[in-house]
């Protein structure tokens, strides 16, 4: 476990900047009421194994006394660096994304299970969409009921989803919560 | 003497004679009623019998005033018999010098006596009465007024001349020609002090004459614009005036085209060259008369009379010659200071917008052409009338669409006939009728076709590039305020109007919301932004780079909501778009609501449709509106905290989940969200964790003084308990705002003596009272006489303790001094001793 170099930040940081835009700082800054202090503690990112995870310092600390091979996981997960370098985000980051998502799509209730097998959001599915998205903006897939499904990337502006046929893909699939159990190992 | 004799004689005679012509008999009626005073009575019995006693009673009583009545009639009668038969006879020009001299009467006796209008009944009877007072010998036309009569026989005179030219009562023209030589003659006769008072008669009677036969005198209207020159300023409005009336009812209903060298060349009957002469002056002088109004209307004096002339002149005959003169003059000062005036000019505009069939819709081009350039001239500083205006615009969207169908129709049906008759013809092999038919049917055409050019009914495809002009040009003026607005300050700081006023935003911002449907969809994005960036720009004033730009108020940043709202909501197709960003500023915004400087019915409205219309809502945004607005209504008047409680309400029905707020204990947890704690001041709705909050206000509401407003609150509070009642969500924010911004006046009224008392919990227990009771005002009456009442009691009691101690003290002081006084008086002793 060892906290991001630079480069690795500057990653993280644009892609979850990408989906939450100046609620970034929110995450950053989010303070946590985990541990014995009194005074809040801060999130931190913490690397083990190639995977991200957003962990309170509180729990870093604890963290510390376990050898480096025995951890498994801490704190919430929210994406690995893959062997090339890149950057992905995970499905257990939904929650934070959810909770600072600036671009968001609600589906209808017919179109959520076909989101979550896995399948791009068509335009025909697209229930309500956040004005003022542009192309390749992260968004965050809710259901009607405003629970979180998962997340992509947008692959049409909102102005430009007004003129396309119903066939024509809005979010184009990245996470959803099916993951949980359709890919249940690799997780 | 002769023939009277023998009417007082037979009045069998009478009856006959009467219903020859029942407009005298009334006239006689009326004369002898007025005349008659004591006998009213008597006379309504006798109308009530059978004719045969009236007439004998009628021989019996009658005494002297009868009789004279009599003669004047039958001479009367004489005379205008003679008239006519001398206008039968002998030209009409001989029959009328006799009463010239009475000026009204001399040229309508003439026309048979049926045609009299009422009031000149009177006027005769008048006359006649007048006479009878006077001398019963002299000639009942030949009537000398007093001034003071001229002067009002001027004016009915111009009500008759109105009134005679809409019946288009036909008179003989040629009797002007010695009527004005008397008037000359008249004229030398007055003194010099007169020489304003005969203007007005001779205006008068110019205009009378003009309206008569316009064709014959079409040259006194050059008379009447010489007379409009004149110095005097009661001279010149009256000259303006009358020429305005006279213009009006003579002005034909086309546009009148001057021949052109090659047309006057040619041979015309002599009804054409009367005819061109007619129009050729007319148009002339209206020319004139126009720049004359122009001319006028820059100085101080006449301003106003100018531009009421221009607007009715406008409005009357809007597809005249010389309409964009008078448009422009309009336009000009559609935004002046004076009230009247740009009152009037745009009541002119819009009348100008919705009367479209008047003028073919070219007048409403220009008129949007002119304010978009004037908006453009002056920077977007204008009085927000002056785009007001653009909200009676009318556009029909379904124009062209349907007559292009009618005309495929028509054309499909005409090629299958053309091809029956084909077929018929080919049968019946008759070349000679093919060849009359196919002459028929193009000379048909050639005839339909210049018919179309000459109607005044524009083509569809006309019309609609019209409108597309029109169109055009209203965004452009939109668009044109819209960045004007976004404009940084620093560069209008340096225009002498104040730093960041945009007077036009408001009516600009209500236009985009009622025309948003017409807006191309490629507009709208730059529009969502600029309004976004509108919405916004007072919060930015924090920072340094934002200083500069303009700092909106909160009304018009709410405005710019409303708008985004209602443009979104119009082009709602198949994509339902969250306004996140609206909804953020929104949320600001009620906090720095103010609700002496802010429109409350803005914001009202800006609930209404962006909480209440709008169907779904983020569970975490609902509920932080919820609490801010429970919160906004505890700090606010009574109108503003019932209008957010609705709202509330309508939020806590429609979000079931959001009723958590309702419970004793914050939610907090999972149901929160990230956020675990409540952040008033979060600026984000969705991070301000209000699911972790209870809505402590309404507790604190259901106290509230007024009742409404607290019904209301405990009626929310109970929402939870009853989860299975269907809720009929009644009102909405707007209205409530209204209803109760209404009562508040007269409510602060009856409350000010209660809170005065010194009883509080009485007063607030009679104000329930009160606004339940539909008889408010008795009972803020006895209330008031009760607390008066009190109030004196408590007051008196107040006085009388007052009095009381000072007695007391004074008979304390003065015991003392005695006391003092025998101390002295021992010690004095003493010493003696």
């Amino acid at each position: 476990m060892r906290p991001l170099d630079e480069e690795e930040t500057t990653h993280v940081f644009e892609k979850l900047h990408k989906f939450v835009g100046n609620n970034l700082k929110n995450i950053v800054e989010n303070p946590s009421h985990e541990g014995p202090d009194n005074t809040p503690g801060r999130y931190c990112f913490r690397l083990q194994r190639n995977r991200v995870y957003y962990v309170s310092e509180s729990l870093v600390k604890r963290a510390t006394n376990i050898k480096r091979d025995n951890l498994i996981a801490l704190g919430t997960q929210i994406g690995k660096f893959t062997k090339g370098g890149k950057f992905h985000l995970t499905v257990q980051c939904l929650g934070l994304l959810a909770g600072h998502a600036k671009h968001k799509v609600w589906l209808k209730p017919t179109s959520e299970m076909s989101f979550l097998y896995g399948n791009n959001v068509l335009k025909g599915g697209v229930g309500r969409i956040t004005e003022s998205i542009s192309e390749h903006d992260g968004v965050v897939v809710f259901s009607m009921s405003d629970v979180p499904l998962g997340f992509g990337v947008a692959a049409k502006s909102t102005q430009d989803c007004r003129k396309m046929d119903p066939n024509g893909i809005v979010v184009l699939h990245q996470a959803d919560v099916g993951e949980y159990l359709r890919m249940e190992d690799e997780l | 003497m002769g023939k009277k004799k023998q009417k007082i004689v037979l009045p069998p005679e009478l009856p006959p004679e009467i219903p020859d012509e029942a407009v005298e008999v009334s006239d006689e009626d009326v004369a002898f009623v007025a005349e008659n005073r004591e006998y009213t009575g008597f006379l309504s019995n006798l109308d009530t019998k059978s004719i045969n006693k009236h007439v004998t009673r009628v021989a019996d009583v009658k005494e002297d005033d009868l009789e004279s009545l009599y003669e004047k009639r039958i001479r009367k009668r004489s005379l205008d018999k003679e008239a006519e038969e001398q206008g039968l006879e002998v030209d009409p020009v001989d029959a009328l010098p006799v009463k010239t001299l009475d000026g009204k009467l001399y040229y309508r006796t003439v026309p048979k006596a049926t045609q009299k209008s009422e009031s000149e009944d009177k006027d005769e009877a008048n006359a006649n009465k007048a006479n009878a007072n006077k001398d019963g010998g002299t000639d009942a036309s030949v009537v000398r007024l007093t001034k003071a009569e001229k002067r009002a026989k001027l004016k009915k005179m111009r009500k008759e001349a109105k009134k005679q030219a809409k019946e288009g009562a036909e008179v003989e023209g040629i009797e002007k020609i010695p009527q004005a030589e008397v008037l000359d003659e008249v004229r030398k006769d007055m003194t010099v002090e007169e020489d304003n008072e005969k203007k007005k008669f001779r205006l008068a009677e110019l205009g009378t004459a003009l309206l008569t036969d316009p064709e014959l005198n079409i040259k006194s209207l050059k008379e009447m614009l010489e007379i409009s020159k004149d110095g005097d300023r009661d001279i010149v409005v009256l000259a303006l005036k009358s020429l305005l009336a006279v213009f009006r009812d003579i002005i034909p209903g086309y546009r009148i085209r001057l021949p052109t060298e090659k047309e006057q060349e040619m041979k015309v009957s002599k009804a054409i060259k009367k005819m061109r002469f007619y129009e050729s002056t007319l148009l002339s002088v209206y020319k004139a008369y126009i720049q004359k109004l122009i001319a006028v209307e820059k100085q101080a004096v006449y301003k106003r009379v100018a531009v009421r002339c221009i607007c009715t002149l406008l409005e009357a005959v809007p597809h005249f010659n010389f309409r964009e003169s008078l448009l422009a003059a309009v336009i000009r000062n559609i935004s002046s200071e004076d009230d009247v005036s740009r009152k009037l000019c745009c009541s002119t505009v819009k009348s100008l917008f919705t009367n479209e069939g008047k003028h073919g819709g070219e007048a409403t081009v220009e008129a949007v052409q002119m304010i978009a350039d004037l908006v453009k001239d002056h920077d977007c500083q204008l009085h927000p009338d002056s785009i007001e205006v653009f909200m009676s615009l009318t556009f029909d969207e379904d124009l062209g669409k349907r007559e292009k169908r009618d005309a495929d129709n028509k054309f499909k049906s005409k090629n299958s006939k053309r091809k029956n008759l084909k077929e018929l013809k080919e049968s019946a092999a008759n070349e000679k009728k093919k060849a009359r038919k196919e002459m028929m049917s193009k000379t048909r055409e050639e005839v339909t076709a210049e018919l179309k050019a000459a109607s005044l009914t524009t083509d569809v495809t006309e019309r609609r590039r019209m409108q597309s002009d029109v169109l055009s040009a209203v965004f452009q003026t939109f668009f044109r305020v819209l960045k004007h607005a976004l404009r940084p300050r620093s560069k209008a700081g340096s225009s002498p109007q104040a730093p960041g006023s945009h007077p036009l935003l408001a009516p600009c911002l209500n236009g985009i919301g009622k025309f948003c449907q017409l807006i191309d969809l490629d507009f709208m994005s730059d529009l969502m932004n600029y309004l976004r960036k509108l919405a916004g720009s007072g919060n930015n004033s924090g920072d340094s780079s934002m200083v500069g730009s303009a700092c909106l108020t909160v009304s018009e940043r709410l405005q710019c909501c409303i708008a985004a709202f209602k443009v979104m909501r119009n082009n709602l197709d198949a994509l339902n778009v969250d306004l996140q960003d609206f909804f953020v500023q929104l949320y600001n915004l009620i906090i720095e609501y103010r609700p002496g400087r802010d429109k409350g019915e803005i914001l009202a409205e800006a609930f209404k449709i962006m909480l209440c219309d709008d169907r779904q809502h983020d569970m975490q945004r609902a509920a932080a509106f919820i609490k801010r607005l429970a919160t906004f209504s505890l700090c606010f008047g009574s109108a503003e905290s019932l209008a957010a409680l609705v709202t509330v309400k309508h939020l806590l029905q429609k979000n079931v989940k959001c009723r958590n707020l309702l419970e004793n204990d914050a939610g907090g947890g999972s149901v929160s969200g990230a956020i675990a704690k409540y952040q008033p001041y979060a600026t984000d709705p969705n991070l301000s964790g209000a699911l972790a909050s209870v809505l402590w206000d309404l507790n604190l509401l259901s106290k509230h003084c007024h009742p409404a407003v607290s019904t209301m609150a405990s009626n929310i509070s109970m929402l939870s308990t009853g989860e299975n009642q269907v809720y009929l969500s009644n009102k909405s924010p707007t209205q409530a705002f209204k209803e109760l911004s209404l009562e508040q006046e007269s409510f602060i009224v009856k409350s000010d003596p209660k809170s005065s008392s010194t009883k509080r919990k009485k007063g607030n227990a009679s104000l329930e009272h009160i606004s339940m009771g539909s008889d408010l005002d008795i009972i803020a009456q006895i209330d008031e006489n009760d607390v008066r009442k009190k109030l004196s009691e408590h007051y008196l009691l107040l006085h009388d303790i007052a009095e009381n101690e000072r007695l007391r003290g004074e008979l304390a002081r003065t015991t003392l001094s005695l006391k003092l006084h025998e101390q002295y008086k021992k010690q004095k002793k003493r010493r003696t001793n």
